[in-house]
């Protein structure tokens, strides 16, 4: 694992403690005071959580949030019986393009409860987990953004991305990465995992978890794969 | 909250036995399943360990093998997994082994209980023993009571030829020359490509030759103008309906475009009809010679598709084809006692085989044999009998019943023998067991008179079963011979899944499904010294008497039923498609419904197998 990782995570820990003291009360604090695994743990042992939103578009600071799902990893299984979904209301019209995307209409939304009714329930279940998506820095921007918008202060989380882990493999075996290749559906591929029809929050969610639970089974050498070979 | 994941809920709902659970149930299960990745290799559980839910295979495949490491099983895509641990309380009690990277969507064992406490029918899937299941089987098949197809077949289907047709303008002479050389005893009369009229044989004579009118007129002033016709798309029944209220005997069929696409007859109708096999017979008997009995016989494939899809069992079928090789027997042997006169000393005809226990289900080969009374002298009578057989045997032979290959038939002078002469033969394959006069036995012993002197018959059936009823030797080397034929572990993908880990591309329902089944109620019943031949009658009689348990032998009949319909429904669409009926099915064409019932009748005759092993070849190594 690189050493720049390792620095962030240390860093972090102080960075959580702080803004735990900070938070005051309410769901961002009881999600900071939670321990979570420590770095070398075997994944089996970790708790995550994957996490999927459909948005309006790639900017956090002009885009918003239409919806959320998620489903925890625990003892090395996905579990449905903890997932969630929802709609969010959404207060400006949305653009065209994305809502057909999504096959989310503006009327949906409108009786979606509001982002900081959902966030409690998310942070809730995010409380002990390592959050896992596939090309995490959208899910990071805007999940901070959202924490940042409702308390007032930054959600700072390591995540597992199951596109760098798939980036990585490739990079070892010195292939050179096609356009598409690395779309969740063409890495599922590559595990034989099957085909879901996808662009939903949550049925992406399962997807980007369970292409966690195979790419670190294939990582599992002679030890169980470590949170820190997850985490790049 | 909602955290329905529909690609979950649809599999899980997609596939038997959960597909007989409620929505809402397969909805709620959905919401509760884990996912797990296996990849190759990795053991999922070892025997004895503790198991907490039940695997459903997503992707990938498992193997099943017990503490010894013999081959139990596949799984792929939609099967189960660790149902044996969770059905004895928890523990497991084989090997589970991804053999591919496998995905496994996980039911808690909890909820598998309670599931199967709360619903019957899916609590029935995982009943014991496979018999109880394969009860239920014909009944969930759902195949309704229309014994005839007149309300599930269309007109359509029933046209076998393109119309003959004629212009409006042509004349009455060129109208009759036209039906002669098509040899058809009705024409219809377009205008354009419109039907415009029809004209039969009966229009000739009362129209034409008894009104002493002039063929040189236009057919036009002598056909039935602007006829009633129907749809291809009509159903049976309509058309009969019409035909009978009008008391017309050809009926046009038209396409949607309203051109002509053929003609139905009364008896093109009453051809569909299951219950015509008595027709059939009537007009075998009509025919005198074998091609017209042949011709007569052409409809035993439109009977068995028509018997299937009425919902018909397999014991009937299988009563109702034999049926028609009896009179085709019996013609066969009236035109011949025309030919060469009355026979000088009696006789019998004996139909073997699968004809011998009512069971055939198509135009088969012919097993049969003769038996003559001990008043036969072979100076003086046997030309007269070594005609008859041929040409008896030849002539079934014309009719469509092949001569059998390995010429079991009467027409060969070993099976034309004297009472005497066969109680003999019988008594030396009872008493040395050899590996001929144990193939000659499975064919023999399923003998039932079809013509002649009925006395012959009891005579040397009685004789026979007496000598088999008990005999050690006889019954322990034919329980041998019934073990050849083993039944495949199940089905792996579109593999069938044979004992060892070898596989096939299709299965064959005669050799590892039914014969098995037959060749054990052949030992029951000689066990026993039961007279009954049709297998599920002896299998019904036997365990009347100790020689099966009652419930292996119910176990065997259901198994015996299900084979027997899943074979023949498979003939019937084989028939649909023009093709020539076989026994080779090809997993691929099986439901998941019919590959975990199939299975069930391979365990019970596998586990019938292992009892008769014990019980006749107890020592014999």
């Amino acid at each position: 694992m690189p050493f720049s990782a390792i620095h962030n995570l240390i860093s972090l820990d102080l960075l959580r403690w702080w803004l735990a003291f900070r938070a005051g009360g309410g769901p961002l604090r009881q999600y900071y005071a939670a321990d979570y695994a420590t770095l070398d743990k075997p994944w089996r042992e970790v708790e995550f959580l994957a996490v999927d939103l459909e948005t309006t578009g790639l900017d956090p600071r002009k885009d918003v949030v239409v919806s959320i799902g998620w489903v925890p990893i625990v003892g090395g299984a996905v579990r449905l019986a903890q997932a969630g979904y929802s709609l969010v209301r959404v207060d400006r019209p949305m653009p065209g393009e994305s809502a057909v995307l999504h096959g989310i209409l503006d009327r949906h939304v409108e009786d979606a409860p509001p982002l900081g009714d959902v966030l409690p329930e998310f942070l809730a279940a995010l409380r002990g987990r390592i959050p896992v998506a596939h090309h995490a820095l959208v899910e990071q921007g805007f999940l901070d953004a959202a924490c940042r918008s409702v308390y007032g202060l930054p959600l700072r989380v390591p995540y597992v991305d199951t596109l760098a882990l798939e980036r990585r493999r490739a990079a070892r075996t010195g292939r050179e990465v096609k356009s598409g290749e690395m779309r969740l559906q063409a890495c599922r591929d590559r595990y034989g995992l099957p085909r879901y029809r996808g662009h939903h929050a949550l049925a992406d969610a399962l997807a980007c978890a369970e292409l966690l639970l195979a790419q670190a089974t294939y990582m599992d050498g002679k030890q169980a794969t470590r949170l820190q070979d997850l985490l790049v | 909250m909602e955290t329905e994941i529909a690609d979950i809920r649809d599999f899980i709902a997609g596939h038997h036995p959960f597909d007989l659970l409620p929505d809402t149930e397969v909805t709620a299960l959905a919401r509760l399943v884990s996912v797990r990745y296996l990849r190759r290799d990795t053991v999922l559980m070892t025997p004895g360990e503790r198991v907490d839910a039940l695997s459903i295979v997503r992707s990938g495949a498992l193997e099943t093998r017990d503490p010894d490491g013999n081959l139990l099983a596949r799984a792929g895509e939609g099967e189960l997994a660790g149902l044996r641990a969770l059905l004895r309380g928890g523990l497991a009690v084989n090997h589970i082994v991804a053999i591919e990277d496998a995905l496994l969507y996980q039911v808690p064992a909890a909820e598998f209980h309670r599931l199967r406490d709360e619903h019957a029918s899916f609590a029935y899937h995982f009943s014991p023993t496979g018999g109880d299941r394969l009860r239920g089987a014909r009944v969930t098949a759902g195949t309704d009571a229309d014994a005839s197809g007149l309300t599930t077949r269309r007109v359509g289907e029933l046209v076998k030829r393109e119309p003959i047709v004629i212009d409006r303008a042509a004349t009455i002479q060129q109208a009759a020359a036209t039906m002669a050389a098509a040899n058809v005893s009705c024409l219809l009369v377009l205008d354009g490509d419109q039907l415009c009229g029809i004209v039969t044989d009966r229009d000739l004579r009362n129209r034409v030759v008894a009104a002493a009118r002039s063929p040189q007129e236009p057919v036009a002033a002598i056909m039935t103008a602007d006829p009633l016709s129907v749809p291809a798309t009509a159903w049976l029944f309509q058309a009969m309906l019409l035909m009978s209220r009008h008391a017309i005997h050809h009926l046009p069929i038209t396409r949607a475009d309203g051109k002509p696409a053929g003609v139905i007859t009364v008896t093109d109708l009453l051809r569909n009809q299951a219950r015509s096999t008595a027709l059939v017979a009537g007009d075998i008997y009509q025919r005198h010679d074998p091609e017209g009995i042949g011709q007569a016989l052409t409809i035993i494939p439109d009977i068995v598709h028509d018997l299937v899809a009425s919902g018909a069992s397999s014991y009937a079928i299988g009563h109702a084809i034999s049926s028609l090789a009896d009179a085709a027997t019996i013609r066969i042997l009236q035109l011949a006692e025309e030919a060469f006169g009355p026979p000088p000393v009696p006789y019998l005809w004996l139909a073997v085989g699968s004809q011998g226990r009512n069971e055939q289900t198509a135009r088969s080969d012919q097993d049969n044999c003769m038996v003559l009374s001990d008043d036969y002298d072979p100076a003086r009578h046997g030309e007269y009998f070594e005609k008859l057989a041929t040409f008896v045997c030849q002539g079934l032979a014309v009719a469509g019943y092949i001569l059998c290959p390995g010429d079991v038939m009467a027409m060969n002078p070993k099976w034309r023998q004297s009472l005497t002469g066969w109680k003999a033969t019988f008594g030396r394959w009872i008493d040395e067991p050899q590996p001929k006069a144990l193939m000659y036995s499975s064919v023999f012993f399923d003998m039932r008179p079809i013509a002649g002197e009925m006395g012959l018959f009891d005579d040397l059936h009685a004789h026979v079963l007496k000598k088999a009823q008990g005999s050690r030797l006889f019954l322990g080397h034919m329980t041998g011979n019934a073990l050849t034929h083993r039944p495949p572990l199940g089905f792996f993908r579109n593999l069938v899944l044979i004992s060892g880990g070898d596989h096939d591309h299709a299965l064959d329902l005669k050799h590892t499904g039914i014969v098995p089944i037959v060749d054990l109620a052949r030992i029951y019943a000689l066990d026993a010294g039961l007279p009954q031949v049709n297998t599920k009658d002896r299998l019904e009689a036997a365990c009347e008497t100790a020689k099966v348990s009652r419930e292996g032998s119910r176990d065997l009949m259901d198994a015996l039923e299900f084979l027997g319909l899943v074979r023949l429904r498979h003939q019937a669409r084989l028939i649909r498609d023009g093709q020539s009926a076989d026994n080779y099915l090809r997993p691929e064409e099986l439901s998941s419904f019919e590959r975990s019932h199939l299975k069930d009748a391979f365990t019970v005759v596998k586990n019938m197998q292992s009892a008769a092993a014990s019980t006749y070849r107890g020592g014999m190594g």
